[in-house]
């Protein structure tokens, strides 16, 4: 692989681009509104609208719909995009967009930048967590009468704070919800991300089988567990579980690897194809 | 449940449980005030956008996703925080500071249908109610007009009789104009939610 070392940190790089350009959105979008009452690009990741095209995220749709056990036609358009984003691409709002992800990443590069020495993820949880903290949110949300991660979701928080600031020269309180995830990506990278964000476990759920896959060439692995190390959400992918419900194709992966063994691909059929040989070099 | 070395897993855990509990305690809505988490915060003055739901149904429907406040033009609505407990997030106008002007931009953009997209004249934001033991005019002290001056629907939503302001509460929108350019304080009109609560008004 003589041209591998050289593009070792391509989607790495792409990836903080995609993030800094969609936190930019949010963080400029306030003050467009504001002093320049610009609106056509509207709102956060909670819902965007950019002109007459909107954005809904997809959990709090689903909760919305479900708790007022009512159906708005517009809401169901505006959540069609990101559902089909996720089932075809899987969690990839988590890992490109998500600013929470964007805040994380920067974290663990300042650290690095600092020459903080990293333990390993220090508490580690069951991975199916996330599968619980997706359907006690929404029975919670149903017993309450109303819906909770509307407004405790950290990554619309992010959003709503800017907004906030920018608006009502003011910080609302929740906003310590962010800090306590930046936080526990101290201890355990994307502790929240991981196990209890209800929103990433609502768009795994949505890319169970998902077409773009992180996929193992078996040949060209020697199992050096580079990728392992390297995966934020803590997975293996050398074991396969870049195919698995929890990968959320970031492709930190993909450049950690040293042998080209690790790639994006499309992968028509989950079940079988990881067989497929590597593809080029 | 960690799946560390032993020697460390206490430590671990104990770091754990600290964490936890300091969630626990961010994530108590409303741990400081002592403000009733499931009572709503529209009362009178304080009032939900135009085209908003039954009060009942607003916070499960909306998504909190602030889009009505960012458009409002006049600065109008703004967003409660977290220590109205499941109303965080939720847009209210208070009409004392600034009422709302009708623009109709909020219902236009709302994802939700929270707030439906209806016509000024279909607004009910509420209901403008005139107290006459306050009103200048109802009391005979001075011939002030105030809030028919600057009613959008002048000569519907509020007449003069005799002089005197007079709701007519078929037009009124609750747009809380009056209730703003009200002079005397405490203000002498009004906003009553009318979609507010079945159960009893507080």
């Amino acid at each position: 692989m003589p041209s591998a070392k050289k593009e070792n940190k391509k989607y790495n790089s792409i990836r903080l681009l995609v993030q800094f350009l969609a936190f930019l959105v949010i963080l400029v979008n306030p003050f467009l509104n504001y002093y320049w009452h610009f609106n056509f690009v509207q709102g956060w990741y909670q819902s965007l609208g950019v002109g007459k095209l909107w954005f809904v995220s997809p959990l709090e749709g689903l909760e919305s719909v479900l708790v007022s056990k009512t159906i708005y036609l517009p809401l169901l358009v505006g959540m069609l995009i990101p559902v089909l984003v996720a089932l075809f691409l899987g969690r990839v709002f988590c890992a490109w967009i998500c600013p929470i992800n964007f805040l994380c990443e920067l974290e663990d590069r300042l650290l690095r930048l600092l020459r903080v020495k990293r333990q390993r993820d220090l508490f580690l949880l069951p991975k199916r967590l996330l599968w619980f903290s997706l359907i006690g949110d929404i029975t919670l949300a149903m017993i309450l009468g109303a819906p909770l991660f509307v407004f405790l979701s950290p990554p619309g928080l992010v959003g709503r704070e800017i907004m906030m600031a920018v608006y009502f020269h003011t910080l609302a309180v929740e906003g310590l919800v962010v800090v306590a995830v930046l936080l526990l990506n101290l201890f355990t990278r994307r502790f929240f991300c991981r196990y209890f964000c209800p929103l990433g476990g609502l768009l795994a759920f949505l890319g169970l089988k998902r077409k773009l896959r992180v996929v193992r060439a078996k040949e060209a692995c020697n199992a050096c567990g580079l990728c392992q190390r390297t995966c934020p959400l803590g997975l293996s992918p050398q074991r396969g579980e870049s195919e698995g419900p929890y990968c959320w194709n970031c492709g930190a992966c993909v450049d950690s690897c040293r042998f080209g063994a690790l790639n994006y691909r499309w992968v028509s059929d989950p079940a079988g194809q990881t067989d497929i040989l590597p593809r080029g070099e | 449940m960690s799946r560390r070395s032993v020697s460390e897993g206490g430590q671990t855990r104990r770091n754990f449980i600290k964490f936890l509990a300091a969630a626990f305690l961010l994530f108590r809505p409303g741990a400081a005030q002592a403000r009733p988490l499931l009572s709503s915060p529209v009362k009178v003055n304080r009032l939900r956008p135009p085209g908003a739901v039954p009060e009942e149904l607003f916070p499960a429907k909306c998504i909190r996703c602030g889009r009505c406040a960012e458009i409002c033009p006049y600065r109008s609505i703004k967003i409660l925080d977290v220590r109205y407990g499941v109303f965080a997030g939720t847009p209210l106008i208070n009409v004392e500071e600034i009422p709302c002007y009708l623009c109709m931009k909020c219902v236009e953009v709302c994802p939700t249908g929270t707030l439906r997209p209806i016509s000024q004249e279909e607004t009910r934001m509420g209901l403008a109610v005139i107290n006459r033991r306050r009103c200048v005019t109802w009391l005979g002290l001075a011939l002030c007009r105030t809030c028919y001056n600057v009613c959008p629907f002048k000569e519907k939503a509020i007449h003069l009789d005799q002089l005197r302001p007079v709701v007519d509460e078929r037009f009124c929108t609750g747009c809380g104009l009056c209730t703003h350019g009200c002079p005397v304080n405490p203000k002498a009109i009004n906003i009553e939610p009318i979609y507010a609560f079945r159960k009893k008004r507080k």
